[in-house]
This record gives structure tokens, sequence and C-alpha cells, in this order.
């Protein structure tokens, strides 16, 4: 079964993790920027950041056949910095235009302050005029009314619902999105925002349709084999094996593939397959061997 | 060099009609436009090899088999407009992981300036392969640059043993023996020494290179080379020959051609013995 991770942070992750992603089935993953676990002090730290997700983390995981997209933005806890917050701004429009930016995201709600929702607004206006797909951050603590806010913006701003992932679902936020259009992502940890076994039951009472499942794996207490376990969670449950197929990987690609900057022929090969191996027969183009 | 009707040749309608907008658009305003319209040529124009071939001047080469049609792409947009050193040099540093392949190649292609070992620097630093690649391998870049402020023998002979430590072939690095030298020749050596002491494979271009520059130890290696169970590094140690002319390992190779059981290496060791008679 090929499975799409669709919310991953291997910026804090070593490549035991990448190792174990891709045994487990992992083809894709998609790193969305946001917070380090500590906060930044000038733009020149996000920029590092998000050249590094850009760059050197696309490597990384192609040396384990995965392939490596992200989302750029402004995440919400530290928009309401003004240290960083309109500088980050700035930069944005020339990051979203990389090639493998495939989203803005994680942007949203965290504390729910005013200054959150005048970055929020001002990056799904972004997303808009670079034609990407939104992935939304929602928040930990009074999660239901953020929810709310987040939605409410989003019909104030009459936006296409279709590019819309509301993120850290739950068993309360479900019943606000599914009659949305939008798709609803829920995050499976060890020990807070969903568990597996509830996933299950989400799964078994609501469907799968516009339903996307992650890890969120990042610097704190998680288990990038999140997704993979709910799979043998679901697949025990009884849940058909194509419906699962398509919750861990048509899901999140037909998501992220209204970017257009999705190759559904390269997804189809693992990453790090390189076309000049084989050109006209000229095997001196390559030589190294990472395993020496 | 890479010339438009060679890119534009193999790119489908829309593709084309992106490009000849985007050569406008640079021709127009190079800093304000290349920084957006430089991420977009992979997913534009695809990365698809380009054309099979060597690009020569008097000084330059490059060959074009390692350029994917997106690097070609790349090169026509610098060529549309008066592209600053410092403007390639924002682009790299801000770039992600294609923009900095397509930057590296495009530097093959222009003239030795600060800018150029500004980037041989990041290339000598990262632990990107395809970068390293991208910057040193399928050019004559390094030898080019050779004598730029900045970049001194040192430079190059730090160079071409990273591409001995993650064993790229030299013959990658375009007239790379023309630089050869006892130093480079005795680096080599030395990590050869090392991976042998610990079980590991030894860069199969070992041979060749230090024949091209012998110093200590070389021609026992070379003696060695010619009887070793690996083809390849029989091959190197054979081509090697005739830029040593040693008679003693002349008469050793000598001896061997009537065991060596790979048709190519007795055709570089009777090469090299016709070369030295």
């Amino acid at each position: 079964m090929k499975i799409f991770e669709p919310h991953i942070h291997m910026f804090s992750r070593i490549t035991d993790d990448y190792e174990k992603l891709g045994l487990a089935g992992v083809r894709a993953v998609l790193e969305p920027a946001f917070w380090l676990g500590q906060n930044r002090t000038n733009v020149g730290s996000f920029i590092d950041y998000f050249d590094t997700i850009l760059g050197w983390e696309r490597f990384r995981a192609q040396q384990f056949g995965i392939h490596h997209f992200c989302t750029m933005a402004l995440n919400p806890r530290e928009a309401n910095d003004d240290r960083v917050n309109d500088a980050v701004m700035e930069i944005l429009p020339r990051y979203v235009e990389k090639d493998s930016v495939v989203g803005v995201g994680e942007i949203g709600l965290d504390d729910q302050t005013k200054k959150e929702e005048k970055y929020y607004i001002a990056q799904l206006e972004l997303a808009l005029r670079h034609n990407l797909p939104v992935l939304i951050h929602t928040p930990h603590r009074d999660k239901k009314k953020g929810f709310e806010r987040c939605i409410a913006i989003l019909k104030d701003m009459d936006y296409p619902m279709g590019k819309i992932l509301l993120d850290h679902g739950n068993e309360e936020t479900i019943k606000i999105t599914r009659e949305l259009g939008c798709y609803q992502g829920f995050s499976i940890y060890p020990h807070t925002k969903m568990d597996e076994n509830r996933m299950v039951a989400i799964v078994l009472e609501y469907g799968i349709e516009r339903m996307i499942i992650n890890s969120a794996a990042d610097w704190g207490v998680s288990d990038p084999l999140m997704v993979p376990k709910t799979i043998v969670k679901l697949n025990q449950a009884g849940v058909p094996e194509d419906q699962i197929q398509q919750l861990v990987w048509a899901n999140p690609v037909n998501f992220f593939a209204q970017s257009g900057r999705m190759n559904l022929e390269e997804l189809d090969r693992p990453a790090g397959f390189d076309r000049r191996e084989t050109f006209d027969g000229n095997s001196v183009l390559r030589g190294q061997d990472p395993d020496r | 060099m890479v010339t438009p009707d060679q890119v534009l040749g193999s790119l489908s309608d829309e593709a084309r009609s992106w490009l000849a907008q985007a050569r406008e658009q640079v021709a127009a305003d190079p800093a304000a436009n290349l920084p957006v319209l430089l991420p977009q040529l992979p997913r534009r124009l695809g990365r698809d090899p380009f054309v099979n071939g060597e690009y020569a001047t008097d000084s330059l080469r490059v060959n074009l088999s390692a350029w994917r049609t997106s690097d070609a792409g790349a090169l026509l947009l610098f060529q549309s407009g008066d592209v600053t050193d410092e403007q390639l040099l924002d682009l790299y540093y801000h770039g992600d992981m294609e923009e900095k392949a397509m930057v590296f190649r495009v530097a093959t292609c222009r003239p030795i300036t600060d800018a150029t070992v500004t980037l041989l620097g990041e290339a000598q630093r990262t632990n990107t392969s395809n970068h390293f690649e991208a910057a040193v391998c399928d050019s004559n870049l390094i030898v080019r640059a050779v004598g730029r402020s900045g970049f001194g023998e040192d430079d190059f002979n730090r160079t071409i043993l990273k591409i001995a430590f993650v064993d790229l072939p030299l013959a990658r690095v375009l007239d790379a023996c023309s630089m050869a030298n006892p130093e480079l020749s005795r680096m080599v050596q030395d990590l050869a020494t090392e991976r042998e002491a610990a079980g590991r494979r030894v860069w199969r271009d070992t041979n060749l290179l230090i024949a091209h520059a012998p110093t200590a130890g070389s021609i026992a290696r070379l003696a060695g080379g010619l009887e070793h169970g690996d083809d390849a590094h029989r091959l190197a140690a054979a081509r090697g020959l005739a830029f040593v002319k040693d008679e003693k390992l002349l008469a050793l190779a000598r001896e061997r051609l009537d065991r060596e059981p790979v048709a190519e290496i007795c055709d570089a060791i009777r090469t090299a013995l016709e070369s030295t008679d």
C-alpha cells in the first residue's frame, strides 16, 4: 500500500525515521512550514529554515526513495511576533513559487488573537494569488471555537472550500466540517490530539470522503509511523483496502495536486530515480554509491 | 553554445510559449523576474535529458549529456538579461534544490569571477551530491578557475579529493588530469590507504590520477594496480602507464599482457607500450 504522509516535520527527525517510513510504504511526505519549538528572533532564521525544507530535507528524503514536498507560511504562533511577522510576509511570494511548494500552510489560529487573524487572512489571499491549496492549523486550546472562527473567516471571504484542509480535527470538529466541502485532517498522536482507535471509530462513522490522516510528527513526543499503524487498525476493523488506500494516498494527493506542481507519473516511482543514469547508455554520468 | 533552437525544439507549445514570455520578462528586469521564474523551470520545461554532446570554446568545455532541459532553459533565461554576479549568488543562496543545481550548471558556462569562487566554495561544503556534481562535474570549470584569487592549486586538490571521496568518475571533471600534481597524488593515495586499512572500496580512478603526477609510493601502487582483482582498478593502472614511462613498470605490464583477460585493459597496456617504444 502506497502512503502519502501529508503532515510531518522531518526537519526535526533523524534518518532512521526516513528509513522506517520508507519500509512502511511511505512514498511521499509533506512538510508544512511551522514553529520550531522556540521562537525565532529575525527573518534570517525563517529564510534558513525555508531553504532547508526546500533543499536539504528534500535531498535527505530522496536518499530513502521518498518524495518530499512542503507548504510555506508564517505560522500562527509567530504571526504574533512583531520581530518577524511582516518580514516573513515580504519574502513569502518568492518562496511559494518554489518547485516543491504545493500549498500555503500551516496558517490559521493558535492562541486566537487579532494578529493571528490578520496574517491568516493575508495568507489566504496569498494562496489565491498563487493558485495554491491551504493547510490550516487549528488551535490546541479552545479548539472548537477556533475551528468555528477559521471557518467563519473563510465564509466571509467566500473561499473555495475544496482548496482548504482543516487539520488537527477530532470527534467534535468533524461535526462542524463534514458538510463544508473542505478536506478534514486528523493528526494521530501517541498521547494527545487523536489516537488510532479513535480514528478508526471516526472512519467507521463518517467514511473517508475528503478525510486525511497524518502523524504531524515533529520535535515533540510523536511517532512518524502513526499513519501505517492506523492502517493496521483500520484493516483489523474491516475497512476495505481500497478505502484505506484512498484515505492514505488518493485523498492527500488529490488535495495537494490542486497546486498543479505534483507530477503524478514521478510519484509512481520511488524518489531519486534519475533518468540520466540510462540516458544514451552513458553510465559515466554516475558513480556515487551512497552505501559506501 | 546552448541555442534557443536546441531548447525550444524539444518543448510542447505551452512550454515554448511560457519560455518565450519568461525570456522577455528577464530581459526587461532580471532582478525582479528571475527569482520567480527560475523555480518554475523544471515544472514548466521538464526534467528530461537535454542533448548528448559537448560544447567547447577555446578554454571552456561543458558536457551537455549531463544537462536536463530545465538546465538549458535556465541558461537561456540568464542569457536573456544582464544577470550580475550578485543576482547569480542571490539565486543560489535562496534557491530550492532544483534552482541551486541550475545555478551551478549555468556557472560552468560563465566567465570565471569572484562569484565562481564563492559558488565552488559552496559546492565543496555541500553534502547534496547532485549540487556538487552540477558544480564540479561535466565541465572544466574548476580547471578554468585555478589561479583566480581565492581558488588555487590547494583548492583544486581539495575538490578532486572530494570527487575521490564520494567515488565520482575522474572523467567527469573535464581536463582534471592536466592539473594533476604530486601533492594531489599523495592525498588520494592516503585516502586509498585509509580505505584499504578499513576494508572499504578504493576510488577506482586512483591509479589513473597518480600516474599523471607520481609521488612517493605511486609506482608501487601502479604495479599493484596491474594485478588488482577489480577490473576498474586494473584499467586505471593500465591507462596510467602511458604517462609514467617507468621501465620496470612497463616490464611488469608486458608480463601482465599475456594473462590479462579483459580486452579493454589489454588495449590500454598495448597503447602504453607502443607510446614508449
